[in-house]
């Protein structure tokens, strides 16, 4: 059964390549992404082998934990499309013993796993010091792949288990992001300690802690014996086989739990009342509004995006902070920032909708009340960012003349591009994540140009944004009179093409309703 | 001594000798979906007050007439006129006379049963008091009273499509096309459904929906078309396209394609 499998995973390996051009492309970028990150730990591993024992442990070991760590977390956060799901082969009746070792053996036959060997193999190089070590690295590095390859099948699992709910897979959809960019500090804080000075002392810090966890025991089999430390080299093939032991057993329990439980039924909670729908006017326009609003707090392809709005700028200014321009200056940032991204934004909004934009079209909704109940959600949450944050901007920075020039700017940008957005988001619908999916999920991508689409429209709301800019600069470089002239550019500019776009969006949209219907089916 | 009454058709009018208004005409419809002609210019007439059934294999192009009849998918050529009105130039009027059920389109579904009901009705353009009335109703008529506060994503196929049906209703429609209204809808929600579009139809208005039930339409419509390749084989009164046989005997004789189901011996002899 063992080779039965191993045989489909080969198939279902090779099927991976039979896809259309474009997906091959992605297919390929995303294992060159790979295969030459392992190229560089292979090369680090080799330039190990010529320093000294204590610090090719140290480097190694700390390094080899990180590895252990992505194996195991990735699986969870991706939600990868698990082939080999103990559930698919509920029906065929073999013993669960034989059932959970089959289908650990099979995940030998994956890119992930050919990575991890080809890393575990280099550690053999690593430690070709003396002959003891040597063998230890033999060992160590079937530990490894074991250990690496049972960590993620064990995740896999997990995800597909117990994230399987709706409400569980948009939540860690959301999690996911905000521990992306809770890293961030991680690193700057990382980037800010003085390795040419304290580095090794760190490094050796982390690896005594780490050396001794499963994550990194493994490694430091061969590392420990090379460094004369037999005790401690022992004591650690103890841990990482005894760690390999719990795998299986997680696995050989997984497999069984998961054969006889069916899908986990959702929790279903209730919301009562009619919620935002009776805050706002009872018309069409305001519907769509509330639906909107409503879709923001419940889909997470809008929370995500919501989350990482004001995220962005906090990263930037870390990273900008790091380069060397002073706080004070970098409080004016926020601000254009976020009301960029939040008009940028809504410039896919009705392929969010997928096929549900049917009842528009079968309710023959106006184009102008699709198009405004689209903005007016944007507008609730930017125009009091706008003001109230313009105001703490300026009164961070200390200048109080830059008021005018920075509301100027934001509002030029905030109502451009929702203007812009409306027109696109009509004319230049393009596939996207479907509900219910995760907000990761790339829809396979198909005749539209999605790259070409975020761009342009990115870069028309810079284009439309550019003399209110362009008047702040000349207020900052040379005038002060040009502020005045940088906030009334900016107000005007923005409010004609927000009127302008919704106009023409909504002419667009009733031409073009049944097309986009159809466009959301051909998803 | 009363005269034994011949049984009219369900929801026929009262004066017989008054032609009746179509509610529905489609003239010539084609749709081709690249190489393949999904539909290949269908003609048909419904009289209002009638419960119509269309009934075809899977894949006959049911749910692309109906989609082209509703005004979600443009046809390649044809005409579909809802009491009067042409769907595709004089949308806003036709569509405001039509509920739609579309099989296999997607709801707002991250909305509450009650919001959804509440968007649909505003959205054709009914008043807060009234849309409100209207969902305690529906809601209550299709037994979904203890689910409006659940999310649509939450629902079982079955409650979703009993929820799509109180959508297409909530404005009062005279004309209802529903595609695969049934499917998955269990029998005692079903036979509910049914005695609703009877009084519906009784009051005069019109049913046109599709199933390959094809018990359930005989039972329930009085008029019927069978539609294979995208083309229609037959209509007319249930009784003229029945004749002597069942309807489903009727149909697959029509459809064609019975496969024997010789060949199979191995099935009869068990393995363990």
């Amino acid at each position: 059964m063992v080779a039965h499998l191993l045989r489909l995973k080969l198939q279902l390996l090779a099927n991976l390549f039979r896809r259309s051009p474009l997906q091959l492309v992605g297919l390929v970028l995303g294992l060159i992404y790979g295969v030459g990150t392992g190229i560089i730990v292979i090369a680090g591993l080799f330039a190990l082998r010529f320093v000294d024992a204590e610090l090719a442990r140290n480097t190694e070991v700390v390094f080899g934990a990180i590895i252990v760590v992505v194996y195991t977390v990735l699986p969870l956060f991706l939600g990868i499309d698990d082939t080999l799901d103990p559930r698919r082969f509920a029906l065929f009746g073999m013993p669960n013993t034989k059932l959970a070792s089959a289908l650990a053996v099979a995940t030998i036959v994956s890119i992930p796993a050919v990575v991890i060997s080809a890393i575990a193999l280099s550690l053999i190089v690593t430690w070709s010091r003396d002959g003891i070590s040597v063998t230890l690295a033999v060992v160590s590095a079937v530990l490894i792949v074991a250990t690496c390859l049972l960590s993620a099948r064990v995740a896999t699992s997990v995800a597909a288990f117990f994230l399987a709910t709706r409400r569980a897979r948009d939540l860690t959809g959301v999690l996911g992001v905000v521990a992306l960019v809770c890293l961030t500090p991680v690193i700057s804080a990382l980037a800010s300690v003085d390795w040419q000075r304290d580095g090794l002392t760190v490094l050796a810090g982390v690896e005594r802690v780490v050396s001794w966890t499963p994550l990194g025991a493994a490694w430091a089999i061969p590392a420990d014996a090379a460094n004369g430390d037999f005790a401690g080299s022992f004591a650690k093939l103890f841990i990482s086989i005894a760690w390999i032991g719990v795998l299986w057993l997680a696995w050989r329990g997984l497999v069984s739990l998961m054969l006889v439980t069916p899908e986990r039924q959702p929790q279903a909670k209730r919301y009562a009342g009619l919620g935002w729908f009776d805050r706002v006017p009872h018309t069409p326009t305001w519907v769509i509004a509330a639906r909107n609003l409503t879709y923001w707090g419940r889909d997470s392809r809008y929370g995500t995006s919501l989350v990482v709005i004001p995220l962005i700028p906090v990263v930037m200014i870390i990273a900008l902070n790091i380069a060397g321009i002073p706080l004070q200056q970098l409080a004016l940032l926020p601000v254009p920032i976020i009301c960029l991204f939040l008009s940028w934004a809504v410039h896919n909004d009705v392929s969010f909708d997928n096929t549900a934009v049917w009842l528009h079209l079968s309710a023959s909704t106006s184009g102008l009340a699709d198009r405004w109940g689209r903005v007016i959600p944007v507008l609730l949450v930017g125009v009091p960012v706008l003001g109230i944050g313009s105001v703490l901007s300026v009164w961070v920075q200390g200048d109080w003349d830059l008021l005018a020039p920075l509301i100027g700017v934001s509002a030029s940008i905030l109502f451009s591009g929702l203007g812009l957005s409306s027109i696109m988001s009509a004319a230049f619908p393009y596939p996207t994540a479907r509900p219910g999916d995760s907000p990761f999920a790339q829809p396979a991508p198909g005749a539209t140009p999605a790259g070409m689409i975020q761009a342009f429209s990115f870069g028309a709301i810079l284009l439309f944004s550019s003399p209110s800019i362009y008047f702040a600069f000349l207020g900052l470089t040379s005038n002060t009179d040009w502020y005045l002239r940088s906030l009334l550019t900016g107000l005007a500019v923005g409010l004609v093409v927000l009127i302008g776009g919704t106009l023409i969006g909504a002419r667009v949209y009733t031409r073009r309703a049944s097309d986009l219907l159809a466009f959301s089916m051909r998803n | 001594m009363r005269k034994p009454t011949v049984r009219k058709p369900r929801g026929a009018k009262e004066v017989p000798s008054a032609p009746r208004e179509n509610a529905l005409k489609i003239t010539g419809l084609v749709k081709r979906f690249g190489e393949k002609t999904a539909v290949a210019g269908i003609d048909l007439e419904i009289a209002a007050g009638s419960f119509f059934g269309i009934v075809g294999p899977n894949g006959a192009g049911k749910t692309t007439t109906l989609s082209m009849v509703t005004g979600l998918l443009k046809p390649d050529f044809g005409s579909v006129e809802v009491h009067g009105v042409d769907v595709w130039s004089d949308p806003v009027a036709a569509k405001r006379k039509m509920g739609v059920l579309p099989d296999r389109l997607r709801l707002f579904d991250r909305l509450t049963g009650g919001q959804l009901l509440y968007y649909s009705g505003i959205l054709r353009g009914l008043d807060a008091v009234t849309v409100k009335a209207r969902t305690r109703d529906l809601a209550a008529a299709f037994g979904l009273d203890e689910s409006l506060d659940r999310l649509v994503t939450d629902y079982s196929a079955g409650m979703t499509k009993k929820l799509a049906l109180a959508a297409a209703m909530i404005h009062s429609p005279r004309l209802l096309v529903l595609d695969e209204p049934f499917e998955s809808v269990d029998p005692v929600s079903a036979a509910n459904v049914i005695e609703i579009l009877q009084r519906y139809v009784a009051a005069g208005g019109t049913v046109v929906l599709s199933s390959h039930t094809m018990n359930l339409i005989e039972r329930v419509c009085d008029s019927v078309a069978i539609v294979v390749n995208g083309a229609i084989l037959d209509s007319g009164t249930m009784a003229s396209v029945r004749g002597s046989k069942t309807l489903e005997e009727r149909f697959v004789e029509l459809a064609g394609g019975r496969k024997s189901a010789e060949g199979m011996e191995w099935l009869h002899t068990f393995s363990g």
